[in-house]
């Protein structure tokens, strides 16, 4: 016999010893409970086992524990006949799962039956522990199951399965691709999952996998498993046809013993007994799904619109403006929703860009996805825009072009045009004091404030404008041209006096050179056209007409002006050459006179 | 007369009165009167803004209407906003109306430009011709000088909507760096696509809307 053989028997003894003997000892049905083990680590079950020894009528309550979760696996009837005489006896077998860490106190199921204790450390480093999505923390306590699905190969030992789903079509490249990797984990069986699954290959980039995988637990062949389901978005970067498969690292429990020394462990379907007398060893090994072929093709060139920015999926639009009543200048907002399934993060929009009597802006755009992916929701691009006239306004229709993968082939999603009425501006209003008091009484806000004079009462001159006169460019050509033609008197002014000035100093010239050459006849004839000019100009007649005797007549004969007028006479016609000291005394007195001409 | 039928004529007399202002052809042009009268009926409307617009376009017209003053500084005590003082150097420069300070200008351009021509008078008359252009520099320097007082006027705008958001972009997004009573006059800086730079009293400048903002001189 075999040390596996003999421990199996014992334990069988002993069983079956403490049921005979608690039959002898007391008449009412036993029920009692154990836990194996008493001591486990955070994402490890313990087994709760509660066996009724009678008629099974007894009923047992559901115990409800704080921080664990109580799942009934199985339920066995069984009736034993020893010496003569039938015993019935029913076990319910409950996988006990952590959520956190501690010493728990399980309570009594029956009232003679005594409480247990579950001591639960934190998992041990390194091992990934998946937390189970809130949704699926209240399973139904009967686990419902059917046979293994299609496309679903177990590992050798059947401990484990991974489950890759995509769609069955062709992709695009650019395209958002939901896939869903289920992980398949039986109980008991698999110690830990040591991290995220992923996608073999390098063809391929997956997207927002979560960290919180969707928890769920089913039969499949009637053995309990544990499922982690994660959903993701699959990108593809070159076209042509790949093989994908999924795998997930974890821990399974490798059995040690003989499968006909395990038959009494599968008898309750989990380790109990395994971990019992230590027959499994941990091992780490990936699990793979199946490879499925993914087909990747570009997108078509034919038919591509325009303003197609790659997005791919299935969409619609629909558009909105906000107010649909507004004055001129007021900012509106010009909503399009784009809802749908597909690669979003290429759903893009211009929006408006020109449109006659409106001011545009750039849109900004949100997401809101409804599922946990990206792969789902509406796109909302608002873009500010501004009328420039008021009256009835149409903002013309928006469009959104996108790849449809199940029509194959481009599609543009066009909004209705919108209706929007545009008021004048209060600051461009012209309206009058009558207006405005007819439009406050119809309105109810007319009011009467103390303390505000009253109108005045008689018509004004109106201006065209508020800006002053003297500001207003027709105005402004007046005074230009008055300065203007001031200016231009005084330049002339100026010119003329210049030009007597000019002729003046050469005849100064020419009379001091004269004087220097002794040129008695040259110096006087000088002398006298000067004086001519000065006082032709003085008197208001022509140079020619102030003579000897006009000088006589106007300033007498006791003069040197009418002195020097007479020895020009003498010069010219006598040929007398008076002293060379004259000369300094005449110019002398050319000079006083056309300082006191000047000073004038 | 019983105080229904007195109710029931007022109210008649008011639409009437509506409609009749609203046939009646808009006057082109601006007066004094008009846009003091358009204040008051504001005011009494309960839009401070718009009667401010049109108490600060009056005084343009007219400076030294009293009633307009008065108003004016009503409304915006009414509206809680602070009061305006003008400088001695206002009220001289402000002393008559912009049109009228106009011609005044030219006559004393005329008077400088005719006196400075006259440079061949007898000497009798050249203290004459030095008032005269005294007499002229200081028409001219008065109407320099009104311009120059109501040059801020002139490029001010009064804020016409309660609670003006004023923007750090010309852009109608995003939050505001504060908001603007109405009422309040600020300086107009500059324009951009529908907005408008506005600098306050007290410094702060950010862009409005325009049409939440109206010039004094249109």
């Amino acid at each position: 016999m075999s040390s596996s053989q003999f421990r199996s028997r014992c334990l069988f003894a002993t069983l079956l010893m403490s049921l005979l003997g608690a039959t002898a000892l007391a008449d009412d049905p036993l029920v009692y409970a154990t836990i194996q083990p008493a001591q486990i680590y955070l994402g490890d079950s313990a087994q709760l086992t509660i066996t009724n020894l009678g008629d099974g009528t007894t009923p047992i309550t559901l115990p409800s524990v704080s921080g664990l979760k109580f799942e009934i696996v199985a339920r066995t009837h069984e009736i034993q006949i020893i010496n003569g005489s039938t015993l019935p006896s029913s076990s319910t077998v409950m996988r006990v799962t952590p959520q956190i860490a501690g010493i728990f106190t399980i309570p009594a199921v029956t009232p003679k039956s005594q409480p247990l204790v579950l001591q639960v450390n934190a998992a041990p480093s390194g091992a990934y522990v998946p937390r189970a999505d809130t949704r699926a923390a209240q399973p139904p306590p009967i686990l419902s199951g059917g046979p293994l699905p299609k496309g679903v190969r177990l590992t050798d030992d059947g401990s484990a399965y991974v489950r890759l789903s995509i769609p069955k079509r062709e992709v695009y490249i650019g395209e958002s691709i939901p896939v869903e990797i289920e992980v398949g984990m039986r109980s008991g069986f698999v110690s830990s999952l040591n991290g995220l699954p992923k996608l073999a290959g390098d063809n391929f980039t997956l997207n927002n996998l979560s960290h919180q995988p969707e928890r769920n637990e089913k039969l499949i062949n009637g053995e309990p498993f544990v499922l982690f389901t994660w959903r993701s978005i699959l990108s593809v970067v070159k076209p042509g046809t790949f093989s994908l498969s999924a795998e997930a690292p974890m821990t399974v429990k490798i059995r040690t013993r003989s499968k006909r020394d395990a038959l009494m462990d599968d008898r309750f379907g989990d380790p109990f007994f395994q971990n019992l007398f230590g027959t499994t060893i941990p091992k780490d090994v990936d699990v793979t799904s199946p490879p499925q072929e993914l087909k990747v093709m570009e997108l078509p060139a034919e038919g591509r619109p325009a303003d197609f920015h790659g997005a791919i999926g299935t969409f619609n639009i629909i558009s909105d403006i906000s107010p649909v009543k507004a004055d001129v200048g007021d900012p509106m907002t010009l909503r399009l929703r784009i809802t749908g399934s597909g690669s979003f993060d290429r759903v893009d929009s211009a929006m408006l860009e020109h449109v006659d009597q409106w001011k545009t802006y750039p849109p900004k755009s949100s997401f809101n996805t409804s599922d946990p992916i990206g792969f789902s929701g509406m796109k909302t691009f608002e873009q500010p825009v501004i009328a420039s006239k008021p009256g009835a306004q149409t903002l013309p229709a928006l469009s959104f072009s996108y790849f449809d993968p199940n029509t194959r082939r481009y599609e543009t999603a066009r909004s209705t045009p919108l209706n929007v009425a545009i008021s004048p501006s209060l600051a461009d209003s012209t309206l009058t004091a009558g207006q405005v008091a007819a439009n406050a009484a119809a309105s109810g806000a007319l009011k009467s404030p103390v303390g505000l004079r009253p109108d005045h009462v008689g018509d004004e001159a109106s201006t065209p404008s508020l800006t002053p006169l003297y500001l207003r460019p027709k105005f402004l050509a007046i005074p230009s041209f008055l300065v203007l033609a001031f200016a231009a008197g005084w330049v002339g002014v100026r010119r003329r006096r210049g030009g007597e000035s000019k002729s003046i100093v050469q005849a100064i010239a020419q009379m001091e050179a004269a004087a220097r050459a002794g040129n008695e006849r040259l110096f006087f004839d000088s002398a006298r056209g000067t004086l001519q000019r000065l006082f032709a100009a003085q008197w208001r007649l022509l140079p020619e007409e102030v003579t000897t005797a006009e000088i006589n007549t106007r300033m007498g004969v006791d003069n040197e002006v009418h002195r020097l007028f007479e020895l020009a006479d003498e010069s010219k016609y006598s040929g007398r050459a008076p002293d060379a000291t004259d000369f300094v005394r005449w110019l002398r007195v050319v000079r006083d006179r056309l300082a006191g001409e000047k000073s004038t | 007369m019983s105080t229904l039928a007195r109710t029931l004529c007022l109210v008649a007399g008011l639409q009437l009165g509506a409609l009749q202002a609203l046939a009646a052809p808009v006057p082109a042009g601006y007066s004094a009167a008009g846009l003091y009268n358009l204040a008051n009926s504001y005011a009494r409307a309960g839009k401070p803004g718009m009667a401010v617009l049109n108490y600060e376009r009056a005084r343009l017209l007219s400076p030294n209407d009293p009633d307009v003053e008065a108003n004016l500084q009503f409304v915006r005590s009414s509206a809680h906003l602070p009061a305006e003082t003008r400088s001695t150097f206002d009220r001289v420069a402000g002393v008559a109306s912009p049109s009228l300070l106009a011609w005044i200008g030219m006559a004393g351009l005329i008077v400088v430009g005719a006196c400075v021509l006259a440079g061949r008078l007898p000497a009798r008359h050249r203290h004459l011709r030095r008032a005269g252009i005294l007499l002229g520099v200081c028409m001219a320097g008065l109407t320099v000088c009104n311009g120059i007082a109501l040059w801020p006027k002139l490029h001010a705008g009064v804020v016409i909507v309660a609670a003006t958001p004023v923007r750090v972009s010309p852009v109608p997004m995003g939050d505001p760096l504060f908001t603007l009573p109405e009422g309040e006059t600020v300086k107009l800086a500059a324009e951009h696509e529908g907005f408008t730079l506005i600098r306050t009293r007290n410094g702060r400048a950010g862009w409005v809307s325009k049409a939440n903002i109206a010039a004094i001189a249109p």
